[in-house]
């Protein structure tokens, strides 16, 4: 159940890149926690922002959608938002969507922040 | 009453807006009167407690329809003009939020268990001893002040799922009441909202002699704002189809107006084609949807490749691409959304685009509407309790050739 979702954060940074680290769901529950964390992240930072998504297991259409909204936020200050690591499935929820196309994503941590 | 339902009076009283409790005595002893305003002076001037004396059941029922705020009553049994069993009857029928405590002869139980049937919620006995009766009046109150906090919850939970039937009411009113069919195609489809209502929708046009657009989208988020943005969408694509747009021009369109300060970044995930019934060509365009499925009539199945696009709403001046299909006789097209291949079956497992395709593949050309409930009838075995957490839509068309 939707409710029962948990997303933990943890952040660390490498210079001016913040690297967050989600683990768990991203989903209608979680969704807005994330939203949350990510513009705290992003106002407080001065660099890119590096999204791991190593240890994420699902994303809905809920958590596409504040992925795109701290990109359009770090675009208006000149900033990137650079995602990595996805498993297969959740690579291919980006590809279907389309938002591969318009979010960098890099297949390791190391590449994200040398991008960024 | 069990301590972690304990309240303190105080947070009762301040339940109460702030003023007294106002308690309804009723007894045909005029002495009680002086008696009970004594004996509570103290919580009566401490603003806690407030009494009204009624002397039969009738002038309590006057007193209780006069004064909205009474809350408790008090009652004697044996009383003239109308008893307190009777009182009881009538408070338990047409007040059922004043709770009420029946004072009787001491070892009455006939008239106590004929009090407590009717609904009393307590009793003392007489002579009254005022301890025990304050007691009693507190426990009485720390009740209601807990009733009142369930019903004030329950209220909470009435708009928020009166909020829910608006978005369920929106999604339902746009979708198609009727599946059009001729002798060169049949089409079918279904939209189960979740609880929490999501985006989900599908559309057909007919266009002209020998067209039909058929649409599937799914919009980001849940709720009324998902509602909204879906509406917003069905018809700015509805109009632009209907003009005769081609898939590609129509979401260009569709995306661009969408794309307007939007400020939330929604997004709706939509597939538009439109099928040559004359010909036999699909021509279609995927803004980021589910690749839907062409089921040969020897029962292989096949995702249509994607045009490469971009859900809509995200990147205005977007230019879509267009892809074509050629159908044979008998082909039938599957659209649906991620409530099917998400569904979470045992141990969190998703029912998965290769269940969607081996059960696609075995519908030996069972007619449309067959077809979206096989679908969703195994979606269903598949969760088996689980809720269902997203919308579940499934789109057939089938060609039958010209």
């Amino acid at each position: 159940m939707a409710n029962g979702s948990v997303l933990d954060l943890s952040t660390e940074t490498d210079g001016d890149t913040t690297v967050v680290i989600p683990t768990g769901r991203i989903d209608g529950s979680t969704a807005s926690p994330f939203q949350e964390a990510l513009l705290k992240l992003i106002e407080d930072g001065k660099g890119s922002l590096v999204v791991d998504f190593e240890n994420i297991e699902y994303i809905s259409s809920a958590g596409l959608r504040v992925l795109l909204m701290a990109a359009k936020q770090l675009q208006a200050g000149g900033r990137k938002i650079v995602l990595c690591a996805m498993r297969d499935h959740i690579a291919e929820v980006f590809k279907i969507s389309g938002f591969s196309e318009i979010l960098a994503i890099h297949p390791t941590r190391q590449d994200a922040i040398n991008a960024g | 009453m069990p301590d972690e339902l304990e309240t303190t009076i105080a947070e009762v009283v301040s339940s109460s807006a702030g003023g007294p409790i106002k308690i309804l005595v009723v007894d045909d002893e005029v002495d009680l009167e002086a008696l009970v305003l004594q004996k509570f002076r103290r919580r009566i001037r401490r603003n806690e407690l407030a009494f009204d004396f009624a002397h039969n059941g009738k002038e309590a029922m006057a007193r209780l329809d006069e004064d909205d705020d009474i809350a408790m009553v008090i009652s004697d049994i044996n009383m003239p003009v109308m008893d307190g069993l009777a009182l009881l009857k009538q408070l338990n029928e047409t007040k059922p939020n004043i709770r009420s405590v029946i004072v009787s002869a001491y070892g009455d139980m006939n008239n106590i268990r004929t009090a407590m049937n009717r609904g009393a919620f307590d009793f003392v006995t007489k002579p009254i001893d005022f301890t025990d009766l304050e007691i009693t009046i507190d426990k009485t109150l720390k009740h209601l002040a807990l009733v009142r906090e369930a019903l004030s919850n329950r209220d909470q939970l009435v708009a928020l799922s009166h909020e829910l039937d608006v978005a369920r009411d929106m999604q339902a009113s746009v979708l198609p009441r009727s599946f059009p069919a001729t002798d060169r195609y049949k089409t079918h489809g279904l939209m189960i909202p979740a609880k929490e209502v999501g985006g989900d929708f599908y559309d057909f046009f007919t266009l002209g002699e020998d067209k039909l657009g058929v649409a599937i989208g799914d919009v980001s988020g849940k709720g009324i704002p998902a509602a909204l943005f879906m509406m917003a969408c069905r018809t700015l694509l509805r109009s632009r189809a209907l003009e005769g747009g081609a898939p590609d021009q129509c979401l260009g369109y569709v995306n661009d107006v969408l794309s307007e300060d939007n400020e939330n970044c929604m997004f709706v995930t939509l597939f538009y084609g439109v099928l040559d019934t004359a010909s036999g060509v699909f021509n279609y365009c995927n803004g980021g949807h589910n690749p839907p499925r062409v089921v040969h009539g020897d029962g292989e199945v096949a995702a249509l490749p994607t045009t490469r696009d971009v859900a809509l709403g995200v990147l205005p001046g977007h230019g879509f691409n267009h892809d074509s299909l050629q159908l044979q006789a008998e082909d039938t097209l599957f659209l649906y959304t991620d409530g099917v291949t998400e569904a979470e079956g045992p141990g969190s497992e998703e029912f998965g685009e290769e269940r969607l395709d081996d059960l696609l593949g075995r519908i030996d050309q069972a007619d449309c509407a067959e077809v979206t409930s096989r679908v969703l009838d195994h979606v269903r075995e598949f969760a088996g309790e689980n809720p269902q957490s997203d919308d579940i839509t499934c789109v057939a068309l089938r060609y039958h050739g010209h």
